[in-house]
């Protein structure tokens, strides 16, 4: 047996050299890595098996503390209390910090946490530190989740005893390409290779796909389509996804998703039992951050309650000559996070719109995630489907991982003699994909929920007479306007021959292919000649490294609108 | 949406044509159960050739049921390797074609279309492929005077909803016309 290697895996696959010490090709686990806890699971041959630490945990809590000599992560290290993670200390919620910059409202929101999360507002990432022996020493999201990644790696090659390359990794519905990149960074430091990216509730598709196929050889009964609508939500995100599932073959028809979760809920609830506590806490002071970790367990400890209880006693000395001795009851949980839940609403709502789809042709709701035990969040969701139960075949804090792990083996190339493993998962785009053009418009190309693999293209003009440049700015998001969108990248298309304005025809094509690579090719004919004009240009996207922010104010600041394009008109 | 596009939904085998040749270029897969013709463009296979359905009598719950089974058989995911570049063209043209069938009006307006072309009146050159449908004058009359009131209405839809299969057809046939 081989010994565990820590390598940064490369992409290119070298022929099976070290495959053949195994007859079996090897299985990618699952990882589902959530805002606030994690947990790793595998296809054992016959089922998907969860792994566990060697405290015997299935479900491990996402952070990584800073220590003098090397930092541990919540796989391996043991906190005695909740609120030593939140000394400051301890790094945690990654995975809402990840790939974003310090314009970011998410980001904002997370500078109330124990540890430091400074902005400056002009779109680089922002400052994240933790506090060690009364210094702040930085690091970044990306680090901070590698070190938790090898953690979980080790976990998973003591439990499987053989070493770990491959993995499938669960991400948010809302995740840009952008954010997909720093995850697939820190996968690659901590020697991972990520063999597929399924957005958390296509996962879950997946496995109920497995299910019914599963009831279907039981019963022999037909194979017709049945519709699922699932929802997923966590500390850190909400994902709602509307698939098709018949014969193994989980049809994913729409996706929709935001970065809000529990996390919010529990701010929202902080501010309601301090209202200036965001004052407060603001200056991370040593005593400050005590106060707000009790505040943070106690508030924590009643929002967990009251999926059970109608009111709670919420009673906690902050330390600083303040207490807090408050009931709190659903009704005014409901109404401090009233918006919470109109959002997770129209999440849903969009999305069945999206896959046209009738609540009433729904076949199965299914709610998975930490907050889905949330009363509130269970009743809108029956509501909006008319239906009196959700379905109850899936541990809503397992699905995700469960549904990865199966994924895993799907794209291995494992045969299940029992049919276990026949099963596809035919994916769509979470967010539209386009470029900037009719002034500072997103014009999408590859529209949100097209099925992947996919290419598409579309007809622009220039807006100046003779120009012979254009600038093909890139963004993915569903915003009108670019600046709501993500940047994905940019580049120049160069010796456009010179002819009126609107005359040349700019050809921008967007292409998906089978691996989830994004490709940008643009290309230029003068009506005429068939001919192209100029070589197409071919651009694998995202472009753009860190601190990317700034760079769509600096294109616009140099440039203006000289290298515009307009989209063509339809001419009849 | 203010803006329409005149894209063409193309399927290619290489990047570079994309931009220059609107000529169709013929490839064939074989290897599997049937050899399926793939075109660049759905131009000589139609969309009901590449579910393998009839056209007249294919329900909506077959068109999803061809559509799994083509998927399975085609998807990338599905398809070893070396097949890749392969499978997700045919994926692709599956796609558009699932797409078509799978929505009334969309599949309402093709089936038009393929009429239209079985009369010849194609841009395309396309020859006949509705085999064994014969009509005679005063029929194709009656037909061409539904077809234009039909294409009128689906235009006014069209400027309210974004690129289907036909308007972009259509808008592809109209920049032919004008070189």
């Amino acid at each position: 047996m081989a010994e565990p290697e820590y390598t940064v895996a490369s992409d290119s696959e070298t022929t099976g050299e070290e495959k053949s010490s195994s007859a079996f090709p090897e299985i990618a686990i699952g990882i589902d890595i959530g805002t606030s806890q994690c947990s790793v699971a595998v296809w054992n041959g016959s089922q998907v098996e969860l792994l566990k630490n060697t405290r015997n945990q299935k479900v491990m809590r996402s952070y990584v503390t800073f220590k003098d000599d090397a930092p541990s992560g919540g796989v391996s290290n043991q906190h005695t209390h909740e609120l030593e993670m939140l000394s400051g200390a301890s790094i945690f919620n990654m995975k809402r910090l990840i790939g974003r910059v310090d314009t970011d409202p998410v980001v904002h929101a997370s500078k109330s946490l124990p540890f430091l999360v400074q902005t400056l507002d002009i779109g680089v990432r922002p400052f994240i530190a933790a506090l060690v022996n009364n210094v702040w020493r930085s690091t970044t999201p990306e680090e901070v989740l590698a070190i938790f990644l090898v953690e979980l790696r080790a976990m998973a090659e003591i439990a499987l005893k053989r070493p770990i390359r491959n993995v499938v990794l669960t991400i948010p519905v809302s995740f840009s390409r952008f954010q997909v990149t720093r995850i697939e960074r820190a996968c690659a430091m901590a020697g991972l290779h990520v063999l597929r990216l399924m957005p958390e509730p296509t996962a879950v598709a997946l496995l109920y796909a497995q299910q019914q196929q599963q009831t279907i050889h039981e019963n022999m009964g037909s194979g017709c389509e049945k519709i699922a609508l699932i929802f997923n939500m966590g500390a850190g995100y909400s994902d709602v996804a509307v698939s098709a599932t018949a014969g193994g073959v989980s049809q994913i028809k729409a996706l929709a998703g935001s970065a809000i979760g529990g996390e919010d809920m529990l701010q929202n609830m902080m501010r309601h039992l301090l209202p200036d506590s965001e004052i407060i806490f603001s200056n991370h002071g040593i005593n400050e951050i005590k106060s707000m970790g009790l505040l943070r367990v106690a508030t924590q400890d009643a929002i967990h309650r009251l999926s059970f209880e109608t009111s709670v006693q919420i009673d906690v000395d902050l330390g600083n000559g303040s207490k807090i001795c408050k009931v709190v009851n659903q009704e005014e949980f409901q109404e401090v996070n009233r918006e919470v839940f109109e959002k997770c609403e129209s999440l849903i709502i969009q999305c069945l719109r999206d896959a046209k789809i009738e609540p009433d042709d729904v076949t199965d709701i299914i709610a998975v995630g930490g907050c889905s035990f949330i009363p509130k969040i269970k009743n809108l969701i029956m509501t909006i489907c008319k239906r009196q139960e959700l379905y109850k075949g899936i541990n809503p804090m397992e699905a995700a991982v469960c549904g990865a792990a199966l994924e895993g083996a799907v794209a291995s190339g494992i045969n299940d003699p029992f049919g276990s493993l026949d099963l596809l998962t035919i994916q769509v785009t979470p967010l539209a994909i386009g470029i900037q053009a009719d002034g500072n418009n997103f014009v999408p190309i590859i529209p949100r929920n097209t099925t992947m693999p996919a290419r598409k293209e579309l007809a622009f003009t220039t807006v100046h007479d003779n120009q012979t440049e254009a600038l093909i700015v890139v963004y993915e998001g569903e915003g009108k306007k670019v600046d709501e969108n993500h940047l994905l990248g940019y580049f120049k298309l160069v010796g456009i021959p010179p002819a009126p304005k609107g005359v040349p025809d700019i050809n921008v094509c967007m292409d998906i292919d089978a691996s989830d690579v994004l490709r940008v090719l643009a290309g230029v004919v003068v009506p005429g000649s068939q001919q192209a004009a100029i070589p197409v240009m071919e651009v694998r996207m995202p472009t753009i490294d860190d601190g990317h922010g700034w760079c769509a104010e600096a294109l616009h600041r140099t440039f203006g609108s000289k290298l515009n394009l307009v989209t063509v008109q339809k001419k009849i | 949406m203010h803006f329409l596009p005149s894209s063409i939904h193309s399927i290619h085998a290489k990047p570079k044509p994309f931009l220059s040749s609107p000529i169709p270029c013929k490839r064939h897969l074989t290897g599997h159960v049937q050899a399926v013709s793939v075109s660049c463009r759905a131009t000589t296979t139609t969309f009901y050739e590449v579910l393998s359905l009839s056209p007249d009598k294919a329900s909506i719950d077959e068109v999803k049921k061809a559509y799994r089974t083509m998927a399975l058989r085609y998807h990338p995911d599905v398809c070893p390797p070396l097949m890749k570049e392969e499978s997700t063209r045919m994926f692709v043209q599956l796609n558009a074609a699932y797409r078509t069938l799978s929505d009334p009006v969309l599949r309402k307006e093709y089936d038009c279309e393929i009429l239209m072309e079985g009369f010849g009146r194609s841009t395309f050159g396309r020859t006949s492929r509705m085999g064994g449908v014969d009509h005679d004058r005063g029929t194709r009359s009656r037909w061409e005077q539904q077809i234009v009131e039909l294409k009128r209405r689906s235009n006014c839809r069209m400027a309210e909803k974004e690129g289907s299969w036909g308007s972009r057809i259509r808008a592809h046939n109209m920049r032919n016309k004008e070189y």
